[in-house]
């Protein structure tokens, strides 16, 4: 009983997803029955068995560099966006320069960061953080620009006096879910970045490393689209326990949800 | 995606008339850039109906299979060995004519060469070279395993193309390299690094860069491949009796120093020859020691040790010199 | 008694880009304590820059505004403030909300104070509530139970009720003089309708159009509680109107 119920009510998501991979598996089984061109996905299945022992570290290298670079964005983001965001001659000052900066992809910056930090985790982990920042950055100092003045003055007649205290007490709160939706997209674009971080031979392991310098240059397609797929499914998980975590949390005041 | 559906066909579909050569950025290859220079591919192809030849760059070999892979190259120079691991995954290609042995350098940084006294000082040493599956990776790897060293746990293999380690070891990201002619030669003269090894010394006589066709151009068009030999017998004669010039060539294509290149030449253990049969001992050995990397691998899909004629096609070869 | 509040020769002046602009001048006010006292007058005619001044929120060009016998030098608890918007902490429940003023002042017992002036303004139950969740009416009761909570020595609102609608504003209406009746504060009221402002005060200011002038400040001798309809009330409504209807008088 209980699974009908579930079925019916996920079969809307679940169905096509269903039918991209029966229809891969035809496609590629039968239809271009090449395995360097589209290998099956059932191939592709057994060969994430097969790279279980790789699998993991790998895995693990890359949260690795993938918890550096958002640390050091987060870091680096939320004091800049408070400063931005508050005080205007501040945002005045620096925003040309990030307007300069952000739109430079983290791949362009792959060069400089080898030069400048060497073949390592710290330099992985820099270019997530170049993908990460500007997201955390920008939707936090908007979020600290849009504090309703009503509320900014209703904190100083309630005693808030100064800005330590008016952005403790009343800004800090009210661009908390901005903040929360920044990182999330930084996290996304970070991720993203994961993978040309560790092309470039920047340690030993990693999800994207074993995809570039080893995969690749062994023509080894099935161990390419696996470690694709893990990639892919690790990003929506991280997504999720965000969200679940920090949003549905934290947040339920701004639904209107109480407990 | 309509377009990915339409260049997928595109590539199938219609007569030949332009050939795409793949090449390196290596004096190990000048045949290839002496030909183009003088006209001579589009020359001696256009009785056959060829209209342009293209020559495609690639940092190193692997990558320069992917593309032959994908249909992408007719014809490519490149390291006896990246078609080998390419073949193992269902390359269609041969190797249809030798270019040169050996020829690769191993450089250290100045302030490490001084201490240098053989394999046992590169323990625990990070070094730049070609992607796994390229020649450079293999006889460097064969040779620390042969001296005891583990390649895997005992140094740091760092794949990159020969101007990214360049940069890397005079940024000093890297403590050496190892290299074809001439970025060894073009480290030395910038003063990052001194050359104590070379690959002659490592593995001698090993076969370096080949001549490959698809297995497409020797089924339909032989007489285009034919040609093709011919074309490279007579570059490669030409830069054997010319070093200089085809020194020049080099420079002029890749802008690079001229005396730099010269350099190269001179010091380099590397030895210009169109001869397959002088490539098969080492690129058979290759082709154990890639199959060995791999074993689990090529043993589930069923695969054995690549034999002679699984990677050779002499046949044009051995008629036009007869 | 002393007078609690007063202001002498309070005069703004904005500074636009052609030339300045004078919103009050000369304003000279004194309000006793516990006194309620409207202040009305037509659109733009500074009303809400008196009382952001009185707040502490804006600066007198020149003047001054005397609390309790120190000037005003800017906002502080002292002077609580009922904003026309809503103006609740949208992430802090009702509870927390009036408890904000407390917990700033770094206070004890927070909890219990705030309860008792939860209770003043009917909304007990309500305490884990979340703004989204209350309608307009009850905001504002949250708003003055929480400016009230600091025990400001002086309420100043203005329009408070000008978001809600008819009913629900005369009903705030009518709990607001209990609200005044139980805590005798001394309230400041801004608002542009003269029924309320008769409903409501004990004394009438009446504002010019810009530049803001003093028309004349009128005595509500009506007893309490009234009629919104008896026939004082209308004729000081009528009053009220015709000082409205002029224009500035010359200096």
């Amino acid at each position: 009983m209980k699974l009908t119920a579930v079925i019916r009510e996920n079969g809307l998501s679940l169905l096509p997803l269903i039918l991209v991979l029966l229809l891969w598996e035809v496609t590629a089984g039968y239809v271009v029955k090449d395995p360097l061109f589209l290998p099956r996905f059932s191939a592709v299945m057994s060969a994430i068995y097969t790279l279980r022992n790789l699998l993991v570290p790998d895995l693990l290298t890359s949260l690795y560099h993938f918890a550096i670079g958002l640390t050091l964005a987060f870091a680096l983001a939320l004091p800049l966006a408070i400063a931005m965001g508050w005080f205007r001659p501040v945002f005045k000052a620096v925003d040309p320069i990030i307007e300069i900066v952000r739109p430079i992809p983290p791949l362009a910056w792959i060069p400089l960061a080898i030069v400048w930090i060497g073949l390592n985790d710290y330099a992985a982990g820099f270019i997530i953080f170049i993908g990460a920042f500007f997201p955390i950055l920008i939707d936090s100092y908007s979020g600290f620009r849009d504090v309703p003045r009503v509320l900014v003055e209703t904190g100083m007649v309630l005693g808030c006096i100064g800005d330590r205290k008016l952005i403790r007490h009343v800004a800090l709160p009210y661009a908390l879910p901005s903040i929360a939706t920044g990182t999330r997209v930084g996290m996304g674009v970070g991720w993203m970045c994961v993978v040309a971080a560790e092309m470039f031979g920047v340690g030993d392991s990693g999800l994207g490393y074993r995809l570039f310098q080893k995969f690749y240059f062994l023509h080894q397609m099935d161990y390419v689209i696996a470690y694709m797929l893990v990639l892919g499914l690790l990003a929506l998980v991280l997504d999720r326990m965000f969200r679940y975590f920090v949003e549905e949390r934290l947040f339920r005041w701004k639904k209107g949800i109480v407990k | 995606m309509a377009v990915m559906v339409l260049g997928c066909l595109d590539r199938r579909a219609g007569e030949l008339t332009t050939i795409t050569i793949g090449y390196q950025p290596s004096t190990h290859q000048i045949a290839a850039l002496v030909a183009a220079e003088q006209g001579w591919w589009e020359e001696d192809l256009a009785q056959f109906g060829i209209t342009k030849v293209v020559l495609k760059e690639f940092p190193s070999g692997p990558p320069e299979m992917h593309a032959m892979l994908a249909g992408e190259l007719q014809f490519a120079y490149v390291g006896a060995a990246p078609p080998i691991s390419a073949i193992y995954e269902g390359l269609d290609a041969k190797i249809i004519a030798g270019v040169q042995t050996q020829g690769s350098a191993l450089v250290l940084r100045p302030e490490l060469a001084d201490s240098y006294t053989g394999p046992e000082s590169l323990r625990g040493l990070r070094i730049g070279t070609f992607p796994p599956g390229s020649i450079q990776h293999t006889v460097l790897s064969r040779w620390l395993l042969d001296n005891g060293i583990d390649p895997n746990t005992e140094v740091d293999l760092k794949a990159m193309g020969p101007s990214d380690a360049a940069t890397a070891i005079g940024a000093r990201t890297v403590d050496a390299v190892f290299l074809p002619s001439p970025t060894p030669t073009i480290i030395v003269a910038e003063g990052n690094g001194v050359i104590v090894e070379w690959s002659g010394t490592m593995w001698p006589d090993h076969a370096c860069c080949c001549l490959v066709a698809s297995g497409k151009m020797l089924r339909d068009h032989p007489e285009i491949v034919s040609q093709i030999i011919t074309t490279h017998i007579r570059a490669t004669d030409y830069e054997i009796a010319h070093p200089e010039e085809a020194a020049e060539i080099y420079a002029k294509w890749m802008g690079a120093n001229v005396a730099t290149i010269k350099d190269s030449l001179a010091v380099s253990d590397m030895h210009w020859t169109h001869d397959p049969h002088l490539l098969v001992d080492s690129t058979l050995a290759y082709a154990d020691i890639i199959f060995d990397l791999n074993r689990a691998r090529y043993e589930g899909m069923g695969l054995t040790v690549l034999g002679e004629t699984d990677i050779f096609d002499t046949r044009l070869y051995d008629e036009l010199t007869r | 008694m002393g007078h609690q509040l007063v202001l002498r020769n309070v005069t703004r002046t904005f500074d636009a880009e052609n030339g300045s602009r004078e919103a009050l001048e000369q304003i000279n006010l004194e309000v006793k304590p516990s006194e309620f006292l409207c202040i009305v007058g037509p659109s733009g005619c500074g009303k809400t820059t008196l009382l952001r001044m009185i707040a502490g929120l804006d600066t007198p060009t020149s003047g001054e505004i005397i609390l309790d016998g120190k000037p005003v030098l800017g906002p502080s608890p002292d002077r609580g403030m009922v904003f026309q918007e809503f103006s609740l902490f949208p992430w802090r429940t009702v509870l927390k909300n009036v408890e904000f003023g407390l917990k700033i002042q770094g206070k004890r017992d927070i909890k219990r104070t705030a309860e008792r002036y939860i209770e003043l303004v009917g909304l007990t139950g309500f305490e884990h509530s979340f703004p989204s969740q209350l309608s307009g009416g009850m905001k504002q009761r949250v708003a003055i139970a929480r400016a009230l909570a600091t025990e400001p020595a002086i309420l100043l609102m203005d329009e408070p009720f000008g978001s809600v609608d008819a009913q629900t504003r005369n009903l705030l209406q009518v709990e607001l003089l209990e609200i005044w009746k139980r805590t005798k504060k001394t309230i400041l009221f801004v608002t542009h309708s003269v029924d309320e402002a008769v409903y409501l005060a004990d004394r009438v200011v009446v504002l010019s159009s810009r530049p803001g002038r003093i028309l004349d400040v009128l005595a509500v001798d009506i007893e309490r509680p009234r009629k919104r309809t008896s026939w004082q009330v209308n004729a000081l409504r009528e009053q009220l109107l015709m000082l409205l209807g002029s224009p500035a008088p010359v200096k």
